[in-house]
């Protein structure tokens, strides 16, 4: 066990291997430390679980279970369900990749959801398969450069839209679901302890920057995830029983060349002709978000300006302000 | 039973990340521009974070170390500090002055004491001459280390300056009476009516002391060299003095003041609440650069003008006096003409005036205020004495009446340094500066400063003017400050780090470096600039 810090648990502690600056560690420190060690985790293949677990050493302080690529939410489900047999009330999360969620995991999340499963299914988006070496996935943005999306003579880099995830998880009509990131922790915050308030299925997707696939310098990992929602790219919602209940107003837009540009996955739209008819097709989707979710008007307490102030002694912390003795797990039945 | 698990929680921390930096985060104070444009080098920011944190005493006693006068400053001072606060690219300055005003009313209205820094008496004694702002700093700072320090002062009471040429509506005798009261109670003491040269000889006193600071002021008005008559003229500072001894004098309907300085702006204002019709000669510009410094051409505060014109003065910029227009003794007014250039190609203040430009300006008493120099008269001996510091205006840095309390700090440091031997610590001042351009600004929410700024102007007497900010004002107020470049606790860094580098402690925060990958996220993302990236070479 690892106790230097005694302000948090550090439920995802150090010495893991991501990448410096990987957006998908630090959204998954504060999450799994916002919801505290007495936890059951369930992991999807992907960067998050590779990198976490490591020749025989693991950065996780508390339950946490190595599923397949796929099949994350139907464990879940198991688990959630011999709790309920056993008698026993403790939080189910499973943490996902993009890869995990968007495509080869969304059909037992989809029946997860629907047999209403008392499962927090939280996705940290970098929006491609990262962990083998950034290939494309349903979530990638279009116009972005991959291995399997490379741009050149006949291609602007992916052809297909990012699927909308959200809009089709909302469709089950689950209690609770809802978009995030790393750069608004009281936004953060407030969802993952809205999520672990309410019974049931419930989804949250976190948007992660990946310095190594996005071609960011490590250092703007935060800011880039920042402009993802202040150009309108990265909408922040709540959805509760599929209905619309709460979005994070944009304080202003900005032009979503300035999130495009620090990011060498989009480098080569401003080279050519057809890529900046991408860069203007990436502006109208953007635009899009804007009007259909209302983003600059919405009557909300949030906006980006506010949920972003910094405070003398800050804001809150996390969920574990004690740490707690390492726990005992007992094995099989 | 509990089985042995395969993988023992945390076991990843056997595994040092640190090894993969190329760059290195590092926290580190830097040295905001407020401190370090005020003349007493006040610590602004950490008083305000005490402030802020709502410990007022304690914001007291770390503004205090530098500065034993925050109820008269906080009234008097031209804040510089405000001019230079990085807040001013966000909304505004954050209200300094005011806050200073407000920590010092607060201490005279609690009777908070000052607290001496060593408990040991030192046997070596100094001397202090003059009661003025340096004076009081120097044997203030002295006192409170330890040395028995007597100072003496010609005039009936203490305060220099700020009692002789410091109108009421500006700066109450009686505060300025308190804030000296609890810096003697540090165990001064004080011997008035005692003129050194005079009631004392300079070598007695030089013989009586191991040290001397002679901070006597500028106390001998410049005359006007055009004329000699006395009569219907007065220097600016003797008749301030007199309207700080309470006198109320009958002046003629029209009254000229010449000069461009503070001196000229208090007395213009003190003749209007006598009733006269004021007219300011001056032979600079407002918005004149001087030495590239737009604004600076002019020595009186930008803030005081303002005021003045308010209150129904003519300022006459760009204009010089000729000569005194008499009929026989009798003062009839002033023939004045165009400024072309105020300052020679040395930056010295030599105004040329345009020939065929004259004007009469009529007016029944010219005050002059063109500037003071020091009497050295009886001391002559001491200014060039082993153990004898000069502060103050006498020490030729005359400007602000607050550079005359950081000369007596500065003053201080140098007896302390010749009576032991040991050269002064240099401080913070070597620390890095921080602009605004090092924050993010993104940060911080846009509040609007507190306190009123333009008091209601009345003309109709010498009671204070501008009224202090009320608690829950400067509860807000202090919330405004930025923290340039000092950690203000806001949890970003331990946030944000992906690698859980960043250790929150009860007092702060520490980079754990076996882990720290050295990404830069938590330098990028500290609002302050607290955090510096250092590359690291292989
Ligand atoms: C059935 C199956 N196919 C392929 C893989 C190889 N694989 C492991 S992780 C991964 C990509 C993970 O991508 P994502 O879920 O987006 O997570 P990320 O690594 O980006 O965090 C792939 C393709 C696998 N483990 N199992
Ligand atoms: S590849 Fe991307 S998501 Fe994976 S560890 Fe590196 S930065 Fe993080
Ligand atoms: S914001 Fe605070 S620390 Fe920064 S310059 Fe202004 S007063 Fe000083
Ligand atoms: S955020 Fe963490 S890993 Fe990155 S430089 Fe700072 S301390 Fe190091
Ligand atoms: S980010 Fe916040 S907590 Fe960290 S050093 Fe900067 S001010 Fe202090």
């Amino acid at each position: 066990m690892d106790k230097r810090d005694a302000f948090r648990h550090n439920v995802l502690t150090s010495g893991h291997r991501a990448c410096s600056g990987c957006g998908e560690a630090m959204a998954a420190r504060m999450v799994t430390d916002l919801i505290g060690p007495d936890a059951i985790y369930i992991n999807a293949t992907g960067c998050l679980q590779v990198f976490t677990t490591h020749n025989q050493q693991t950065a996780w302080q508390a339950p946490w279970i190595h599923s397949v690529f796929a099949n994350a939410a139907a464990v879940a489900a198991g688990v959630e369900a011999a709790m309920r047999a056993r008698g026993k009330e403790m939080p189910v999360v499973v943490q996902a990749g993009d890869g995990g969620t968007f495509d080869i995991g969304l059909q037992c999340l989809s029946g997860m959801i629907e047999r209403g499963h008392d499962v927090l299914f939280v996705c940290y988006d970098n929006e491609a398969y990262m962990n083998t070496g950034v290939q494309r996935s349903s979530s990638t943005p279009h116009g972005v450069r991959t291995t399997t999306s490379p741009p050149g003579r006949l291609s602007q880099g992916k052809h297909h839209l990012k699927k909308d995830v959200i809009s089709i998880i909302a469709a089950h009509h689950l209690p609770y679901a809802a978009t995030a990131t790393i750069a608004y922790f009281p936004d953060l915050k407030a969802k993952v302890e809205k999520a672990l308030g309410i019974k049931g299925p419930r989804f949250l997707h976190v948007l992660s920057p990946c310095p190594l696939g996005w071609a960011h310098d490590s250092a703007l990992s935060v800011t880039v995830s920042r402009l993802a929602v202040e150009t309108g790219l990265f909408p922040l919602l709540e959805l509760e029983h599929g209905d619309l209940t709460g979005v994070m107003r944009l304080a202003e837009q900005k032009p979503v060349q300035e999130y495009l540009r620090l990011q060498g996955r989009f480098k080569h739209l401003f080279n050519t002709k057809q890529g900046m008819e991408e860069v203007r097709h990436l502006q109208a989707l953007a635009d899009a978000h804007i009007r259909h979710y209302g983003l600059l008007e919405a009557d909300t307490e949030w906006d980006t300006r506010r949920a972003m102030h910094s405070a003398r002694h800050g804001r809150g912390g996390y969920a574990q302000v004690t740490v707690s003795a390492p726990r005992e797990v007992k094995n099989g039945g | 039973m509990a089985a042995k698990l395969a993988f023992e929680p945390g076991s990843s921390t056997a595994y040092h990340t640190g090894d993969w930096r190329s760059q290195r985060p590092f926290y580190h104070d830097k040295w905001p521009p407020c401190g370090q444009t005020c003349p007493a080098s006040e610590d602004i920011q950490a008083w305000l974070a005490l402030a802020s944190d709502h410990q007022w005493e304690a914001a007291w006693h770390k503004l205090v170390a530098r500065n034993p006068f925050p109820a008269t400053m906080g009234r008097v001072c031209y804040h510089p500090c405000e001019s230079a606060c990085n807040r001013k690219h966000l909304d505004s300055a954050v209200n300094i002055h005011a806050m200073e005003r407000h920590l010092g009313d607060m201490a005279l209205a609690h009777g908070w004491a000052h607290q001496p820094l060593t408990p040991g008496r030192q046997t070596q004694r100094v001397a202090v001459v003059g009661a003025g702002p340096a004076g009081l700093s120097c044997a203030f700072q002295l006192a409170r280390r330890g040395y028995p320090v007597t100072i003496f002062d010609a005039a009936t009471e203490a305060g220099g300056t700020l009692r002789s040429g410091i109108p009421d509506y500006r700066l109450p005798k009686s505060v300025l009476a308190r804030e000296i009261g609890a810096i003697l109670a540090l165990g001064i003491t004080l011997k008035l009516n005692t003129r050194i040269g005079e009631a004392i000889c300079a070598e007695t006193l030089r013989e009586e002391f191991d040290a001397v600071f002679l901070a006597i002021g500028a106390q001998r008005p410049r005359l006007y060299p055009g004329d000699s008559s006395q009569h219907s003229v007065m220097s600016g500072i003797d008749f301030l003095h007199r309207i700080n001894q309470g006198e109320r004098p009958a002046l003629p309907k029209q009254v000229a003041v010449i000069g461009g300085g503070n001196t000229a702006i208090d007395v213009a204002r003190c003749a209007r609440r006598l009733g006269a019709e004021v007219t300011v000669v001056c032979a600079q510009n407002p918005h004149g650069t001087q030495l590239g410094q737009p604004g600076a051409e002019i020595p009186s505060s930008q803030q005081e003008i303002r005021q003045a014109e308010a209150e129904g003065i003519r300022i006459r910029y760009r204009t010089g006096v000729r000569r005194l227009v008499r009929s026989g003794q009798h003062l009839s007014g002033l023939e004045v003409a165009r400024v072309d250039q105020v300052h020679d190609r040395h930056g010295n203040f030599d105004p040329k005036l345009f020939e065929g430009t004259e004007e009469f300006l009529p007016a029944g008493l010219a005050i002059f205020a063109i500037g003071q120099e020091v009497d050295w008269s009886g001391l002559e001996s001491l200014t060039q004495a082993p153990g004898v510091v000069l502060g103050g205006d006498a020490a030729g840095e005359h400007r602000f009446a607050v550079t005359a309390v950081g000369s007596g700090y500065q003053g201080a440091m140098s007896i302390i340094a010749f009576l032991t031997g040991i050269p002064p610590l240099r401080e913070h001042h070597e620390k890095a500066e921080i602009t605004f351009k090092a924050l993010n600004l993104d940060y911080y929410p846009k509040q609007a400063r507190r306190g009123s700024e333009t008091a209601q102007q009345r003309i109709d007497g010498f009671d204070e003017l501008v009224t202090g900010l009320a608690d829950n004002d400067a509860e807000e107020e202090a919330d405004r400050c930025l923290s340039c470049g000092v950690c203000f606790k806001c949890d970003n860094c331990w946030h944000f780090c992906p690698d859980a580098a960043v250790i929150k402690k009860a007092d702060g925060y520490e980079i754990d470096y076996d882990y720290c990958k050295g990404c830069g996220i938590c330098a990028q993302e500290c609002p302050c600039g607290h955090i510096d990236m250092e590359r690291l070479t292989a």
